[in-house]
């Protein structure tokens, strides 16, 4: 492997992360659009996503990595693990607005974050409470297929990951953009009081920011499982956490920056060590070991790109108090 | 129809029930005297099927000094403590702390067992050091912790309290090192660790002896336990091309470099310490991502020893599944602390946590593994360090330590 198949390689590594880690940052990014919350739980909605989609593969009787599928079979048995997976996520984003967050909605202050970060701790549990701590072993029924590039291999689930995130992404985009309902959306996100006077249902508009991000983010807990063949009730917090720092460096409430900032996201946690390991290395300082600096990596970017652009590459977008 | 004082009662004679079988032992006599053992292990986290394992086994051999009275005139109660936290996902080194705290101001806690990890251990040492309050370790392996050098850190009060029914990483690495260089014949290696106080303690100590063997040690990185993805990390290893991999740690960060490793570099050797020999690791990593790897444990291969047959049948008949190597030095630390506390009833002084720690000094103890004795740091006098290699055999239970662990033999000594 040359450094150039190295670099392919770890581009391609980076999409897949930063293909994840965008579908999450849409779920915190579409909320705070509209509600200026930023929703803790999302983080565990993923982690649950992740949990029902592997149940719902497993009733098809896939387990571990022993039943491989092709053509039609393979398809729709991931059309249907994806469905239910995104409803049941979507709806547990719906049921938590309305049962914890709605009643919150008029109180000023930290309360309704807080509120969020109980209940993200509350999902937490109850998957570790009620399946157990150990990794789960993820049922996969895709085919190991795996096309060279020089000496980089890209693999047939990295192309279909990428398809089915790119599709999601797609439909959201133009969902917000096009539709009646995401133009209420966006109506919301500017102004919520001038929205709810021109005649705007501002509650099914917020359910239906929590429904979708949700969804997306059931998606991205499938997509996670089915790229790494594990899940476990931990897996909530890196992930949510990079992905929100996706979502602030694409500028929060930003549907393209959040898509942008996840992508960019995962291309510099694979690239980025090596990449400053390589420079440090021409003016004569040894890195032995740049993988364990990777959060500091991304950390310091994120620092760096806000204090010189304190609203994120792509502006923030938040309602305008009235 | 139930009236509702049947019903209290039902439920009362239930709940006594409930408490006799708990308890699991016959009562305690009324004039027998009660001594508390205090217990840390793993329970919640990536290892807790191997802490529950190694729990079931200390259960077993407290359960039989009791209904045999082991110790005239005493009775053993074990304090559980459970230093796995949701929030890390294994071990957690502050709640070992709080549990060390725990034992030490309970002062019927003579004695004590565990923990499971060395990160834990080297929480909990300096607290029961303080306390004056022996543990034996029956699988923890950092060197560090009964190493003089460091004395001030984790034995503060003076006197060695960490004992051990396994020997340490300053052979189990350096052992592993010399099976990759004289064994497996590796010329090159890449080293991880998990950022834990074991991890890091393991893989330094293989690192040393590989390099004195002419290995090429071609990198050297930590992963991030809580991390899921290490195909960066993984396609980095991949370029350099080394002939084999070594992984210092346990389940938590294992499971998934053994599930990525398989994708991204599957023809390379790999391998990994104790903390990876385990049921968590089989069911976590599955088949075919963990087949291949070769893995130690700091103690004898016993399980398939006929030495320990009764004690391998008994565990099967109680527990339903096979005990592991580290059950058994569970079992025989719990052996060597009932020897002690009989051995200081025997001269007829009060039972007390100093009079423990002087038994367990001079501890001459007939287990499974042999006779057990300490040097004067605490260590086990045998240093045996046993490697297997991860054969999947169909026909058993895929996460069945004793039939997917192939024993292949004693790592070479330095």
């Amino acid at each position: 492997m040359t450094f150039t198949d190295l670099m392919v390689q770890q581009t391609i590594n980076g999409l897949s992360l930063g293909a994840m880690y965008a579908l999450l940052a849409l779920g915190f990014t579409l909320v705070y659009g509209i509600l200026e919350l930023i929703n803790f739980s999302h983080f565990n909605v993923f982690m649950i996503g992740s949990f029902v989609a592997m149940w719902t593969l497993q009733m098809f009787g896939l387990s571990g990595q022993d039943v491989i599928l092709a053509g039609l079979p393979l398809a729709g048995v991931l059309l249907v693990a994806f469905a239910v997976t995104m409803v049941f996520c979507g709806g547990l984003g719906v049921v938590i607005e309305r049962v914890t967050l709605r009643p919150l909605r008029n109180v000023k202050g930290p309360a309704a974050m807080i509120t969020s970060i109980g209940v993200s701790y509350i999902l937490f549990n109850l998957i570790l409470l009620g399946v157990g701590a150990d990794s789960k072993n993820f049922p996969n029924p895709l085919p190991t297929i795996r096309y060279q590039i020089g000496g980089a291999v890209l693999d047939f689930r990295v192309i279909l990951i990428w398809v089915i995130a790119l599709l999601l992404m797609g439909a959201l985009y133009f969902f917000v953009q096009r539709s009646r309902l995401g133009k209420a959306m966006r109506a919301t996100a500017q102004d919520a009081e001038a929205a709810r006077m021109m005649g705007v249902e501002v509650d099914k508009v917020i359910m239906m920011a929590f429904f979708l991000g949700s969804a997306l983010a059931g998606a991205g807990g499938l997509i996670f499982g089915l790229y790494y063949n594990f899940t476990s009730f931990i897996i909530g917090f890196t992930a949510g956490l990079r992905a929100f720092t996706a979502a602030v460096l694409g500028g929060i409430g930003n549907v393209p920056g959040a898509m942008v900032g996840g992508v960019l996201i995962g291309l510099i946690e694979a690239l980025a060590p090596d990449s400053i390991a390589w420079l440090l290395s021409k003016i004569g300082i040894v890195v032995s070991g740049p993988y364990a600096w990777t959060d500091v990596i991304i950390f310091s970017i994120l620092v760096l790109v806000l204090v010189f652009k304190p609203s994120g590459l792509f502006g923030r977008v938040a309602p305008n108090k009235s | 129809m139930i009236t509702r004082r049947a019903a209290a009662q039902l439920f009362a004679t239930t709940a006594v029930t409930a408490a006799l079988g708990a308890a699991g032992a016959a009562p305690a006599r009324a004039a027998d005297k009660v001594v508390k053992i205090g217990v840390d292990l793993s329970l919640t986290g990536a290892d807790a099927q191997g802490a529950t394992r190694q729990k079931d086994a200390i259960q077993m051999a407290f359960d039989a000094a009791n209904q045999g009275s082991a110790v005239p005139g005493y009775q053993f109660e074990v304090l559980w403590l459970d230093d796995g936290t949701a929030t890390a996902g294994q071990y957690d080194p502050a709640q070992a702390a709080t549990n060390a705290r725990k034992m030490v101001s309970d002062p019927a806690v003579v004695g004590a067992l565990g923990p499971e990890m060395s990160g834990a251990g080297k929480a909990m040492t300096p607290i029961l050091s303080q306390g004056g309050l022996a543990t034996i370790t029956q699988s923890s392996t950092n060197p560090d912790i009964t190493n003089p050098k460091f004395a001030a850190q984790y034995r503060p009060a003076g006197k060695p309290i960490y004992f051990r029914t396994v020997t340490t990483d300053a052979y189990q690495g350096p052992n592993m090192a010399n099976f990759y260089a004289e064994t497996l014949k590796v010329k090159s290696v890449y080293i991880l660790d998990d950022s834990g106080a074991f991890g890091v303690g393991v893989a330094d100590t293989f690192e040393a002896e590989v390099k004195k063997k002419g290995v090429n040690v071609v990198g050297r990185d930590r992963l991030d336990p809580k991390a899921a993805d290490y195909t960066a990390i993984l396609t980095k290893i991949k370029s350099l091309n080394p002939d084999a991999m070594y992984f210092g740690g346990v389940t938590e960060a294992g499971v998934k470099l053994a599930k990525q490793a398989y994708d991204i570099v599957p023809k390379m050797i790999k391998g990994g310490p104790d903390g990876v020999t385990s049921s968590d690791f089989l069911s976590g990593g599955g088949f075919p991502a963990v087949e291949g790897w070769y893995t130690s444990i700091a103690a004898p291969h016993l399980t398939d020893d006929t030495k320990a047959e009764t004690f391998v049948k008994s565990f099967k008949g109680q527990f339903g599944i096979a005990p592991d190597d580290y059950c058994i030095t569970a079992y025989d630390a719990s052996l060597v602390m009932i020897d002690a506390v009989k051995r200081v009833a025997a001269t007829g002084k009060p039972v007390t946590r100093q009079e423990v720690q002087a038994a367990l000094m001079t501890a001459k103890v007939p287990t499974i593994q042999g006779t057990v004795s300490f040097d004067a740091n605490g260590d086990l006098a045998d240093r045996t360090v046993s490697v297997f290699q991860i054969t999947k055999d169909a026909s058993k239970p895929l996460d069945d330590v004793a039939a997917q662990y192939k024993y292949l033999q004693v790592a070479p000594q330095s």
